[in-house]
């Protein structure tokens, strides 16, 4: 090993190379007001480490293919990196609180550290650095949900992220055990091909696989491990919130759709079956439970679950059209949610208010705001000309060209009862009265970017065709 | 697929932890007696309730001895494979060394080795 395969693992080196700089950077400030500055260039450093990623730079693996870097691993990572670069803005105005002094550097660095354990759980090639990849990136976000120590709702929602983590660990370890007892393995490569030389799926392995499936599906919050969702979203500060629903769910959604199409290749029908039949119960329960929530932050939690059992349309297909729909969607995900909380986030810093009631009437006092947020809710619904009009409709297709109809016809009914709840909102912003409507809101510098930031991504990466098919070359299906 | 063998897998799994569970309540000789409850062997008797809120301290300093077990266990390796390695190996032990140092100055720094 020399310095030049090292570069195979850039986006893991410069984010530790930033974080340790601003570990120490929060240690030798004595001054209490220079913490602000410390985020804003924590942001800064981030800024530059998300533009380098998009270099391109040399395939490999590392560590006896422990670490493999290839073009779309590093593309997943430049997608979550765009969603936890739009999450720090949308912070920064929130961390500016009294409450929040003394751990504004902490909010960055914890976060970073989620991200450096997706960023190993991507590129992993063995389930044990999958398994530690994932760990990374579970238990500081704990940290994090509980980040008003002060406030009760946070620390519950930290304790039940905690233990419903640690529960889905344990059962993700009871399986990875099984099929390292059929397969005597854990390096994916080896485990593909000894099974490919099985003339019959053993028992174990299946019964492995399950567990697996089950393991991240706590993670992805697909029903039936979703129960914890709504509690963590709705407790946790709105960005923690935001980052969870976005960059964390979308990393999982990642290792997951790699390793059905790596490892489990040759149990494609095996696979198939139960994740259709966790996507359509997804589908189904998110979209339901969505329908009567009136805090915000629970409507957008369920409206994020009801979203991952979209997401596992394109999981199904296999195929390289498949993989390469999941990715957009997510990237379209990341910047229609992220404008969604980033609306809820500012309106919820400056007056307190979560309640879908509280919305009334928000057009006209801030048109602004309610144009973004109505702009985020169609694009989660699915309406033409935004993004997530795209996003889903690709994901349909993938599903189709595979010939599972009825699956697309259950997801498509899904899209219009989604229709009813993500109008609701709008309908309280646009049409309904409020005698004391919220007053006119002025964000700070930041938030505005991210703000923007989401509007140019809904508008444009729909319409933008070579985005697409560049992600759609460097997928692969089964 | 072999789902019969899956079956009796989960079956007997299920028969015998059950049979081993309801079996030992049967099995064994019982005595009730107040001193079974006691500390056992060292330890002073409970005043109270003891499921009370107790210093974060305590927490703290266990993390903070985490941080020198986890240097050990690395460093002893290390240490046993030095000559062979060479330069490299040091200064990667050096980089870890810093990296754990850090965190310990972070926990002196947010006054966490303070005891009151």
């Amino acid at each position: 090993m020399n310095l030049q395969t090292f570069l195979l693992m850039r986006h893991e080196i410069i984010l530790m190379i930033i974080i340790l700089v601003m570990l120490a950077a929060e240690i030798f400030s004595d001054d209490k007001k220079n913490t602000y500055n410390l985020s804003i260039i924590s942001i800064i450093l981030f800024a530059i480490h998300t533009i380098i990623g998009y270099l391109p730079g040399e395939q490999g693996t590392l560590f006896g293919k422990m670490y493999i870097n290839s073009e779309l691993t590093v593309q997943m990572k430049n997608i979550l990196n765009i969603g936890v670069l739009i999450v720090l803005l949308q912070a920064s105005q929130w961390l500016r609180k009294p409450e929040n002094e003394g751990k504004t550097t902490e909010f960055s660095l914890l976060i970073y550290s989620t991200l450096l354990g997706m960023y190993f759980m991507i590129s992993s090639g063995n389930f044990l650095m999958l398994f530690i990849g994932l760990e990374t990136a579970t238990i500081p976000v704990a940290t994090l949900a509980a980040y008003d120590k002060y406030r009760n709702q946070s620390s519950e929602a930290g304790i039940k992220l905690l233990l419903s983590s640690a529960l889905s660990s344990g059962i993700l370890l009871f399986g990875l055990s099984m099929i390292y007892a059929v397969a005597g393995t854990f390096y994916f490569e080896q485990i593909s091909s000894n099974l490919a030389t099985m003339s019959h799926t053993p028992a174990l392995l299946a019964l492995g696989m399950i567990f697996f499936i089950a393991g991240m599906a706590f993670k992805i919050s697909l029903v039936p491990f979703h129960l914890w969702t709504a509690d963590v979203y709705e407790g946790a500060p709105v960005p923690v919130t935001s980052y969870l629903s976005v960059v964390s769910k979308g990393a999982s959604v990642f290792i997951f759709t790699i390793v059905l199409y790596t490892v489990f290749k040759s149990m494609l029908v095996l696979w198939t079956d139960a994740v259709i039949g966790i996507a359509v119960a997804t589908m189904i329960i998110g979209n339901l439970f969505a329908l009567r929530q009136k805090n915000m932050k629970r409507f957008l939690a369920f409206s994020s679950i009801a979203q991952a059992g979209f997401i596992l349309l394109g999981t199904v297909a296999g195929s390289q059209f498949g993989m390469s729909t999941v990715l957009y969607f997510v990237l379209i995900y990341i910047f229609s949610n992220l404008a969604a909380f980033g609306v809820v986030s500012i309106i919820s810093y400056s007056t307190g208010k979560e309640s879908m009631n509280d919305y009334k009437g928000l057009y006209n006092t801030n048109p602004k705001l309610s144009l973004i947020m109505m702009l985020a809710l169609f694009s989660l619904a699915g309406i033409p000309p935004v993004a997530g009009f795209f996003g889903k409709f690709f994901l349909f297709m993938a599903s189709a060209e595979q010939g599972y109809y009825y699956f697309v016809l259950i997801a498509v009914l899904n899209t219009i009862i989604s229709l009813y709840y993500y109008l609701l909102p709008v309908k309280a912003m646009f049409i309904d009265t409020n005698e004391t409507p919220i007053e006119p809101l002025k964000s700070e510098l930041l938030p505005k970017i991210a703000l923007v930031l989401c509007v140019v991504g809904l508008l444009v990466i729909g319409f933008a065709s070579p985005v697409f098919e560049y992600l759609k070359e460097i997928s692969f299906g089964i | 697929m072999s789902t019969e063998g899956l079956i009796v897998f989960f079956l007997v799994a299920v028969t015998l932890v059950g049979f081993a569970l309801v079996f030992s309540s049967f099995i064994p000789p019982t005595s009730k007696n107040l001193f079974k409850a006691e500390t056992y062997e060292c330890g002073i008797e409970t005043t109270g309730i003891t499921w009370i809120q107790f210093n974060v301290g305590y927490y703290l300093f266990a993390i903070l001895f985490l941080i020198f077990d986890v240097e050990t266990v690395f460093l002893y390796p290390w240490a046993t494979v030095m000559k062979e390695l060479g330069i490299v190996a040091f200064v990667e032990i050096l980089i870890f060394l810093i990296i754990l140092g850090l965190g310990l100055l972070y926990a002196w720094k947010k006054q966490a080795l303070k005891w009151e």
